[in-house]
């Protein structure tokens, strides 16, 4: 069988039973999407399979033959950040970075089918993603950033909305 | 430009958002092993018999480890705090928790390792466990611990942390009003989205490269230099890079494990757990039990604190004698209380042991003290912000351990957050600051606590 | 059957530094031919940014831009002494080694700019990776040509080392807890407010607001304080209305294996989050920060405990605050009882009413 993974077509030698998270990390060496739970939970895993958001710890790649897949290695590079690379770099979204993949792709889903800023919008789309360190505030600022279609300077970072800074007092 | 104070991007930040920040799961050597532990199936028990044999025999399996391929079996984390070793790296003679690691296995993949898991022989006698640590005193308590149900090796061999000062009977004589409540915060478990996992690769200089997800590279080193018995130059330990931690990855054993492994097979080997070990082996948060009664005056002076706690251990003492002395030196909270009476316990049953987390003894103190707080204040139906800036431990003032404060900020934040939530202060709170007491804000009990900062 | 709103607050205190101390940090620095600054540290970057953070200081410290830094961690062989990251250690404690270990690196650049332009290293400032005579700026020399004469004219490898060990803390009387130094490198101020409702039908505590308030002594990086702050709230919440590993404490068992039986909290919990920083300076921390990181998910619980007594009158003492144990709450209406002057909170739970053994709590009356 073969699979199409960020533009690249590759014969899959793995059995059909194996995870298409196995086959993208231990046989093709694409190591964005992270093994956080190997259960479906966590959604560090997520990648888009054909343009849908996939846990790929859960997805036979049997049932794949053909498809197309694109993990964070494909939405960009340092060089040629997707807008939403550049708004969770400006906006601080990644604290230790391991759920940050598959954060990036529910988040690329939920703009391609028209995503707005409506911050609870974006809490729905992207519920079942867990995030440890952020408390997800600048996630959200991120993701609404790219649907405002704002563009970032990536030499700062943006505070969050509630901050003031009141510098020393007694 | 200036650097400090900039709002400066992550350092890491690109590679976090193009997938190439390295974790120690991305990290590619050819020929290596998978690593799986037996853990035991029971909460408490004698190992009465064991065999490895079989699964030593499997194909495709490369080593299996027990406690009798430790060169030193304990070790302790926090020895040159004067806590001794009492957790055994593989179980010897008898497991204290469930999933309590007693041998592992590397083999040529997950599910041979898996396999040669299951296939190793061992018979356990069941013991009466014990859970609860309030049932740990009784004289008919089942044992946890060759030390006994508790820690007996604070200072002077006392077996609680203990904290006197000034005296509470006359506090409690003198008080309009006692407070006394129980506050009791849950075991957690830390969730990095990295679960535990290590890589160890035997070089052909003889040295052993560690990779691994610790947060603590130079810690974590020492913990395999010990268990191993070689020098610090044998060993490379590679990481930094930690997909979260909270605490959770300072006392980790999987680096040693595999070092072990890698030393038998003379292959890399790598330890990745489940998110399910993660969840019900790896080591969390501790849950606490904590009595507080206050003396307090009708106009809301607190004059004394009477204490006790119980810190659930679990099956090991680790950090937690470390962590309640930290819970007792912070048991006054942000306030200046001038006599205090607190014990302390570190107390063993039969659960995954207790680590560090996140706000280490001081998370349960700080519920149970400021929950007490807003308490008083609705006992005495006096305001909870107002009862607060009033106690605010103030520049001079002594801690419970008599280490003058020099540079408080309770009465700063305090008042800070009534402007964030528009609570508009009477003038004389309106007016405090973090400057000595004087006036009304020296009553009597509190005279004796002054101290001169410059003198510290 | 209703939904009720609540409000809450707590105030802590919390150390920065191992408790007792003696856990060193040490750093290393060297400086390339063209003026780069490479900075050898051992302090594990666990997503609170201490990569970040130290480089910062590094570029401060030194006078050059934050892009001449490179930070590596990697490894034991090339990094120096660092007993990790923990206790809010990574910036104070760390961070000190690195700034000190900067100060050395910039004495020794003003040196060679000093023989260089022939003005004493006293009257030279390093400003945006350039050695200029304070007063006189038009007599300069670029960090990348000090660092080239050092490298071609004399020989030298510019480089600095430095180290931060407080003195371990004795508790010099077991009895009364007496300590003999600060236990501490230096202690961190917080107030938190919170915002409930709380359906009496169901149980359900929501927290629907978290105002907080930060003395962080000086905020090395507001959006990296910022990221500590925020990640902590939502871990307080955790803490206060969800999270649990044995949910029959004490029993052991029914624990959650997976993220769907163990409630970690989501995007859904997240309630709005107003972030007050307070900046106090330390006497000792670089640039006078304070560590944060561990005491941003102390307040939250407190507080939500206290807004949902003023939501529904009860007090919920144990965590997390469940439904369950919210409906409990409502159904005995518990008050305190009345023993003299004494009011007891939460009788059923106190070791008075469970222990036989070794340990009592009793009040005097």
């Amino acid at each position: 069988m073969n699979l199409t993974v960020n533009g690249t077509t590759h014969d899959v030698e793995s059995g059909p039973l194996a995870t298409l998270l196995d086959v993208l990390r231990e046989e093709l060496g694409v190591t964005s999407p992270k093994a956080g739970c190997e259960q479906g939970g966590c959604g560090a895993c997520t990648v888009l399979v054909d343009g849908e958001p996939q846990r790929s710890c859960l997805t036979p790649v049997g049932a794949l033959d053909g498809a197309s897949v694109t993990t964070v290695e494909g939405l960009g590079a340092p060089e040629s950040l997707s807008p939403l690379q550049q708004a969770f770099t400006h906006h601080y979204a990644a604290q230790c970075g391991f759920c940050t993949s598959g954060m990036l792709i529910a988040a690329e889903a939920y703009l391609k089918r028209g995503g707005t800023d409506d911050r609870e919008a974006i809490q729905e789309a992207l519920a079942g993603h867990v995030c440890r360190c952020t408390g997800y505030v600048k996630i959200i600022d991120a993701v609404a950033a790219v649907a405002r279609g704002d563009s970032f300077d990536l030499t700062v970072t943006a505070p969050s909305p509630g901050m003031t800074n009141l510098g020393g007092v007694s | 430009m200036k650097a400090v104070g900039a709002r400066l991007p992550r350092y890491d930040g690109i590679g976090h958002v193009t997938g190439r920040t390295t974790y120690v799961d991305d990290v590619r050597v050819s020929g290596m092993l998978w690593a799986k532990a037996l853990r035991s199936p029971l909460h408490s028990a004698t190992i009465t018999s064991f065999d490895t044999s079989k699964a030593e025999a499997m194909p495709g399996v490369h080593a299996v480890i027990t406690h009798a391929d430790v060169p030193l079996l304990e070790y302790g984390h926090l020895s040159a705090l004067g806590i001794p070793a009492d957790e055994p790296l593989l179980a010897k003679d008898e497991v204290r928790y469930k999933g309590q690691p007693i041998a592992v296995v590397a083999a040529e993949d997950e599910e041979t390792a898996m396999a040669a898991v299951e296939a190793i022989d061992i018979e356990l006698e069941e013991r009466t466990p014990l859970f609860d640590i309030r049932k740990a005193f009784d004289a008919d308590a089942p044992k946890v611990h060759q030390w006994g149900n508790w820690y007996t090796h604070f200072e002077g061999e006392m077996d609680r942390r203990q904290i006197r000062k000034g005296s509470v009977d006359d506090a409690f004589d003198k008080a309009d009003t006692i407070v006394q409540g129980v506050y009791r915060p849950a075991a957690i478990e830390h969730v990095p989205l990295e679960t535990q996992v290590a890589l160890v690769v035997p070089e052909a200089s003889g040295r052993l490269t560690i990779y691994s997800c610790t947060q603590a590279l130079y810690f974590s080193m020492g913990v395999v230099a010990a268990h191993l018995q070689v020098p610090l130059n044998k060993l490379k330990v590679v990481g930094g890079t930690v997909g979260g931690g909270f605490g959770g990855k300072v006392d980790t054993a999987s680096e040693t494990m595999c070092a072990l492994l890698a030393q038998r097979s003379g292959r890399p080997v790598k330890w990745r757990w489940t998110r399910e070990e993660e969840f019900l082996c790896s080591s969390t948060r501790a849950p606490w039990h904590m009595e507080i009664a206050d003396a307090v005056t009708k106009d809301g002076w607190i004059l004394g604190r009477k204490m006790l706690t119980l810190h659930d251990s679990g099956a090991y003492g680790r950090f937690s004698p470390y962590g309640l002395t930290k819970h007792s030196f912070h048991h006054t909270g942000a306030y200046t209380i001038p006599n205090l009476e607190f014990d302390g316990y570190v107390v063993f049953t039969n659960r995954v042991p207790t680590t560090a987390m996140r706000g280490f003894g001081v998370t349960s103190v700080s519920f149970a003290t400021e929950t007490h707080m807003s308490r008083i204040a609705d006992v005495l139906g006096l305001d909870p912000y107002e009862v607060r800036l009033k106690n605010a431990n103030r520049i001079g003032d002594t801690s419970p351990n008599r280490i003058v404060y020099t540079d408080p900020s309770t009465v700063s934040v305090v008042k800070a957050l009534a402007g964030g939530m528009d609570v508009e202060l009477q003038p004389e709170y309106a007016a405090m600051s973090r400057d000595p007491r004087e006036g009304d804000l020296l009553p009597e009990h509190l005279v004796g606590q002054m101290a001169n900062p410059e003198d510290h | 059957m209703a939904v009720h709103k609540g409000r809450g607050i707590a105030a802590i205190e919390y150390p920065t530094g191992m408790n007792q101390n003696g856990d060193p940090s040490q750093a290393w620095i060297k400086v390339k031919p063209d003026g780069r600054i490479d900075v050898f540290a051992g302090t594990s970057d666990i997503g609170n940014g201490s990569k970040t953070i130290q480089s910062q200081i590094v570029a401060e410290t030194i006078g050059v831009p934050y892009d001449w830094i490179t930070y590596d961690n990697s490894n034991t062989d090339s990094s120096p002494v660092c007993t990790g990251t923990f206790a809010s250690r990574a910036t104070f404690v760390a961070g000190k080694a690195v700034e000190k270990a900067a100060e050395r690196v910039k004495e020794r650049i003003l040196d060679i700019a000093g023989k260089e332009l022939e003005i004493d290293p006293s009257d030279l400032e390093i400003v945006d990776g350039e050695v200029l005579a304070k007063g006189a700026p038009q007599k300069k020399i670029a960090v990348p040509d000090v660092a080239a004469a050092a490298t071609w004219t004399y020989g030298e490898l510019i480089t600095g080392t430095g180290a931060q060990l407080k003195d371990f803390a004795s508790i010099v009387d077991p009895e009364t807890g007496e300590v003999d130094s600060p236990p501490h490198s230096a202690i961190s101020y917080a107030a938190c407010a919170a915002e409930v409702e709380v359906d009496d039908e169901t149980g359900v505590v929501r927290v629907t607001r978290l105002v907080q308030v930060y003395d962080v002594g000086r905020a090395i990086n507001p959006t990296l304080v910022e990221g500590q702050i925020e990640g902590g709230a939502v871990q307080g919440l955790g803490l206060g209305v969800l999270e649990n590993c044995y949910p029959y404490y004490p029993s052991a068992e029914h624990r959650g294996g997976q993220f769907g039986s163990y409630l970690a909290p989501g995007f859904e919990d997240l309630p709005q989050i107003d972030t007050i920083i307070i900046e106090n300076p330390s006497a000792d921390g670089p640039y006078g920060a304070k560590g944060i990181g561990e005491m941003a998910n102390n307040a939250q619980p407190p507080a939500i405990a206290s807004a949902v007594y003023d939501a529904v009158g009860v007090w919920v003492t144990e965590l997390p605050i469940t439904p369950e144990r919210v409906l409990r709450a409502l159904e005995a209406k518990a008050e305190p009882t009345r023993n003299g002057k004494t009011f007891v909170f939460d009788a059923e739970l106190s070791v008075n009413a469970v222990a036989q053994g070794g340990i009592a709590f009793e009040v005097p009356a």
